[in-house]
């Protein structure tokens, strides 16, 4: 790895934390300070007092929109390339990009078809 | 003729399932007849392959032709098992996609890939197919799934080491260093991993129990021929003799403890999964004898024998279990009274399980220890065939249970006709097969050319 490589890679990390850390806290540092005051901090449910954390764990109906997100995703790191590529591509390129495509579109009919996508 | 033609029809198979299971209301018997012809039309157009050039991923080799025909062939009882259900078909169909796709992968990328292919749907079939508490089966199938990504991180790390020593995905002559060493080495565990080779069968006996007997029959054959062809592709990659030594001990040593702790087991499915073990540590022996031996073809040939009959009888012998309802060695006492048939050919299986002489076990058996002989693993050789008169303490003893004992309890409740059915065919087999050096003389010969 050459030098520029590795600094170009540090930048990027160092840039990827501070997009994210900003994101992430963003609110606290910038929104209006809040002023601690005992109950009033607490969330408000109908006035009565929370019954859980707010900090639930996730149903495992979530990770399976997770993980159809996943495949959609990496179903689009294969077709960027090829759109790019695309003037020096031939027909077989065409053809096996559209039998890939409709493989996905059918998934997502199975998905669909199989109640995957309902919100429960 | 294309070599993928084979895996193509699969594939068709699997998106036809897929599609069945779109429909509103999936007809079960338009699904079982899908099911049971596509390997069916798979290994017909098997017939017509040949070796032919390689391409950057796939390698059509004598020895991946004709893994894929055990492949798909031990794959027909469950096919032929399985109920209509669109999922159920779907996942079986691609498990043996994944496995006869490795069977052609000549590319280490290609190969994770068509591991993960087998495996990922036979957690799901562990968990779903078959009748009965479904909680088990689901444990079972976490801790093969564990086991599994286990395995594949274990592969994955290996690549990894091996392409950043060597800069290649595929065969190499080069000396490996330590760090390629290493990286075959994590390969090489992760394929005995998968065929549950001691100390890495922790999960298999659990997983082969929980199982529906059929499901159980199929992991235990076609996944295991599948895993003993990774294995035999990983460490042909590059030149290591430390395998050559190393195999035949691991798999004498899976050989004898498989045989030991089968002996104490008094639930019938449990007690196979154990054989199943004692089976596999067989095979790795071959695998080591082959190695030592330079990768000749007679011992690769001994071991698709031993994979081919070993189809037919842990199939056979897990089937049963199904056929008759039969679950412990008490419900087996007197079975021969209640059900003479049936009996029979699980008596002739058993045998044939444990190597007495007129059938195809027994022919098998003696090839491979006849290949670790010629390699110079003699004391490996003796104590996996220790291993085999141990295992004749159980055999013997299940055959004992059903005819020398008598009936007591109520009479377990039997299977379906198609089970009946596909335990005699496979103990026919078993029998046929024996008589293979008469009619197979030559015939490896005249296949690795």
């Amino acid at each position: 790895m050459t030098p520029t490589a590795l600094f170009a890679l540090v930048v990027n990390l160092v840039a990827v934390a501070a997009i994210t850390g900003l994101f992430a806290n963003a609110g606290k540092m910038f929104g209006p300070k809040s002023i601690r005051q005992g109950d009033a901090d607490m969330p408000y449910e109908a006035g009565l007092p929370p019954l859980s954390s707010a900090h639930e764990r996730m149903t495992v109906l979530y990770h399976r929109f997770a993980v159809l997100f996943v495949v959609f995703d990496v179903d689009l790191a294969f077709l960027l390339p090829w759109a790019l590529n695309r003037p020096r591509l031939d027909l077989t390129a065409m053809i096996a990009m559209t039998a890939f495509t409709l493989i996905v579109l059918f998934m997502l009919a199975y998905f669909w078809r199989k109640g995957a996508l309902e919100c429960r | 003729m294309n070599a993928l033609a084979p895996q193509a029809a699969l594939a068709a198979g699997v998106f036809a399932a897929l599609g069945l299971g779109v429909m509103r209301r999936p007809s079960a018997l338009v699904v079982r007849v899908l099911t049971l012809a596509v390997p069916v039309i798979a290994l017909l157009l098997m017939r017509q392959l040949l070796p032919s050039a390689t391409g950057l991923l796939i390698v059509a080799d004598v020895k991946g032709l004709c893994w894929q025909l055990v492949i798909v062939a031990a794959a027909l009882p469950l096919a032929a098992l399985l109920p209509g259900d669109d999922v159920e078909a779907a996942l079986f169909l691609g498990s043996l996609l994944g496995m006869s796709l490795l069977a052609v992968s000549g590319n280490l990328l290609m190969m994770f890939l068509s591991l993960e292919f087998m495996s990922l749907p036979a957690y799901l079939l562990v968990a779903r197919a078959g009748t009965g508490s479904g909680e088990r089966r689901l444990e079972a199938a976490v801790k093969y799934f564990f086991a599994g990504a286990l395995a594949g991180a274990f592969f994955l790390l290996g690549l990894a080491l091996y392409y950043a020593h060597s800069r290649s995905l595929t065969f190499t002559d080069q000396p490996l260093g330590f760090q390629g060493q290493a990286g075959l080495a994590l390969m090489a565990v992760a394929a005995l991993f998968k065929i549950g080779a001691v100390p890495l069968h922790w999960w298999l006996p659990d997983v082969y129990e929980a199982a529906s007997p059929e499901v159980a029959g199929f992991l235990s054959t076609a996944m295991k021929s599948a895993a003993v062809l990774f294995l035999m592709r990983v460490t042909a990659l590059a030149p290591m003799p430390v395998f050559a030594v190393a195999l035949p001990w691991i798999g004498a040593i899976t050989a004898l403890i498989g045989s030991l702790l089968a002996l104490r087991q008094q639930r019938l499915q449990r007690l196979l999964a154990y054989s199943s073990l004692a089976h596999a540590g067989l095979l790795v022996l071959g695998v080591g004898a082959w190695q030592a031996l330079g990768r000749d073809p007679a011992a690769a040939s001994s071991l698709l024998f031993y994979l081919g009959v070993y189809a037919l009888l842990s199939n056979g012998a897990f089937i049963f279990l199904r056929a008759s309802g039969v679950e412990t060695r008490a419900d087996l006492r007197g079975y021969a009274v209640r059900q003479p048939g049936l009996a029979a050919a699980f008596a002739v299986l058993l045998a044939a399980l444990a190597g007495i002489p007129p059938t195809g076990g027994f022919v098998a058996k003696l090839l491979i220890l006849w290949q670790a002989l010629r390699a110079q693993a003699a004391i490996p050789a003796i104590l996996a065939a220790v291993s085999a008169l141990i295992s004749l303490g159980y055999y013997l003893g299940l055959v004992r249970d059903a005819y020398f004992e008598e009936p007591s309890g109520p009479a377990p409740r039997t299977g379906d006709s198609w089970a009946r059915i596909a335990v005699l065919a496979c103990a026919i087999g078993a029998v046929v097969l024996g008589a293979a050096p008469l009619f197979l003389n030559g015939f490896t010969g005249r296949i690795w050319r």
